[in-house]
């Protein structure tokens, strides 16, 4: 089976200065993929280009079938673009559920306005899909009366709603309370295990260890090491690996 | 014990509590008499009054109470009129405004251009000269217009050079977040822009538009000049000059102004507290 996601010697430059050089990639479907890495190492540019909230700078992205060219300057592009992030559902770090609408309204956003479906089609979706986040007795509450937590799932349920085949997490844990992660984990933990294809970018060794089928370690822009979990983080092959292993089990993580 | 204890804490909050409130009530009630206090003093130095003190008579400012009353409804008429420019002026403005703000934040040159050009025009020559240039030097050029319709022309051109300002702080107060949020359910910027940015940064500019306008209803005034509306300003203007009773005629449009800004200022307060409470 081909992969979902194929990343093909991906290049990145903010500036002068050089994020992404030459990654490639491949994620097969229904497999959960951990980017890990220092800060600024790269991983969440990379997980940004495969919607193309960045744009890379050069290689070949390619979602489910579609394949965009960063250096493709065709009309057609902003089609196929429109096509991958159809294909693909984002969780941000600070959640960026829309303030001006309530849970409802936020989850059903997407499918009426993007894909023009019935409101009440959307809203019966939206409705399983925040009772399966735990969320749907918060339906008509605007996001500002929710906690970090519950706007977390709510935001993971907006993703959802929109059917993609890929999901990309990016640090979704990492402005939380310690005390609200947890169900933001178990969230994502629920959504892997009905066999979603996931990339997670995370800080979030435990999460790593116990769901994640592989664990890809980036530094300075390039992928280190790729392995299984408990292959990874008992045998480490490259020494920056070992190092940031050690570094989260200082940090009690 | 520990009870009593307990009991004795949340009451001394609640008397600190009760404190601030007293002290917030009577800082209010102070503000309040003195405001009657300044409005009395007005009222007597033009209540006609005379009194000796020793060798000197002094004599507050006497008005002609008849001209007053049988004037008040003709200058009242004109509050109509000033409502309608204002109200006119402030949507031509707020259009304007918010296509000179969507410009300031093109990245497309010749938009960016021509809000920044239009910004500066406008804000670098009087609202003055600007009313005058529609009313009296368009017909040169063979283009009549009313003074009406050379009134609120100026005046929303001028405030929406002036409210541009307030709507690009709104734009730009909506968090590169929510348009990535809006970019990842696959909305295009069109949709992004109505559907997620637009609602927010409205709701951020309306208190300002508010203020602006409150300033219009009396800038409206300048429109006055062109002879032609009939709004608070020219009739007192005209009923003062005819009977040389400007004294009367400007208070009486001040008061009627001043009435006017009371009102939409408590209005304004009304709907800036909604919109905080909904604060979402």
């Amino acid at each position: 089976m081909p992969p979902i996601v194929k990343i093909t010697n991906l290049d990145k430059y903010f500036g002068r200065l050089h994020v992404l050089k030459s990654v490639s990639l491949d994620v097969p479907e229904r497999q959960v993929v951990c980017l890990i890495g220092r800060s600024g190492s790269g991983k969440s540019t990379l997980l940004r280009c495969i919607n193309f909230l960045e744009e890379p700078s050069r290689g070949i992205i390619e979602v489910g079938g579609i394949q965009v060219d960063a250096e493709d300057k065709s009309k057609e592009r902003r089609q196929l673009v429109h096509n991958v992030r159809l294909t693909t559902g984002m969780v941000f770090q600070e959640f960026n559920l829309f303030p001006h609408m309530t849970v409802l309204e936020n989850v059903i956003e997407g499918p009426v306005t993007v894909k023009g479906m019935e409101r009440s089609q959307a809203i019966e979706l939206a409705r399983q899909n925040l009772e399966n986040v735990g969320m749907l007795f918060k339906a008509d509450e605007y996001p500002l009366r929710l906690s970090g937590g519950q706007k977390q799932r709510v935001a993971i349920a907006r993703a959802l709603t929109m059917q993609p085949r890929v999901m990309l997490f990016d640090e979704p844990t990492s402005a939380l309370d310690p005390e609200l992660i947890g169900e933001v984990l178990s969230v994502m933990k629920k959504v892997a295990y009905e066999g979603m294809t996931m990339i997670v970018v995370t800080h979030e060794m435990g999460f790593a260890r116990e769901v994640a089928d592989r664990v890809v370690v980036m530094s300075e822009g390039k992928l280190i090491e790729d392995a299984a979990p408990e292959e990874l983080f008992s045998h480490p092959k490259d020494p920056r690996t070992q190092a940031l292993i050690d570094r989260y089990r200082s940090e009690g993580a | 014990m520990a009870l009593t204890e307990k009991h004795e804490s949340t009451s001394h909050a609640e008397q600190l509590y009760q404190a601030q409130l007293r002290r917030d009530r009577i800082f209010r009630a102070n503000v309040g008499v003195s405001w009657a206090v300044l409005f009395l003093i007005l009222i007597f130095l033009f209540s006609g009054q005379k009194f000796e003190l020793g060798d000197f008579t002094f004599k507050t400012i006497s008005l002609n109470t008849s001209f007053i009353v049988k004037n008040l409804w003709f200058i009242a008429q004109g509050l109509g009129q000033t409502l309608l420019i204002s109200s006119l002026s402030i949507l031509f403005a707020m259009t304007l405004a918010l296509f000179a703000a969507l410009g300031r934040l093109s990245a497309f040159p010749p938009f960016y251009a021509v809000s920044t050009f239009y910004v500066s025009l406008i804000r670098g020559t009087p609202l003055y000269l600007q009313i005058f240039f529609f009313f009296l030097a368009l017909p040169q050029l063979g283009i009549v217009l009313s003074g009406l319709v050379s009134g609120v022309l100026a005046l929303g051109l001028n405030y929406g050079a002036y409210m541009s300002e307030t709507f690009r702080a709104g734009l730009s107060s909506v968090g590169k977040g929510q348009r990535e949020a809006a970019m990842a359910l696959g909305m295009t910027p069109g949709q992004t822009m109505r559907r997620v940015v637009l609602p927010q940064a409205l709701r951020f500019a309306i208190p300002p538009m508010g203020n602006d306008f409150i300033s219009m209803t009396k800038d409206s005034a300048l429109v006055s000049a062109t002879g032609f509306v009939h709004e608070l300003m020219w009739r007192a203007v005209k009923v003062g000059r005819a009977q040389f009773n400007n004294l009367e005629a400007l208070i009486i449009a001040a008061i009627f102004y001043w009435m006017m800004t009371l009102i939409l200022t408590y209005i304004q307060g009304k709907i800036e507290t909604h919109l905080a409470k909904g604060d979402r």
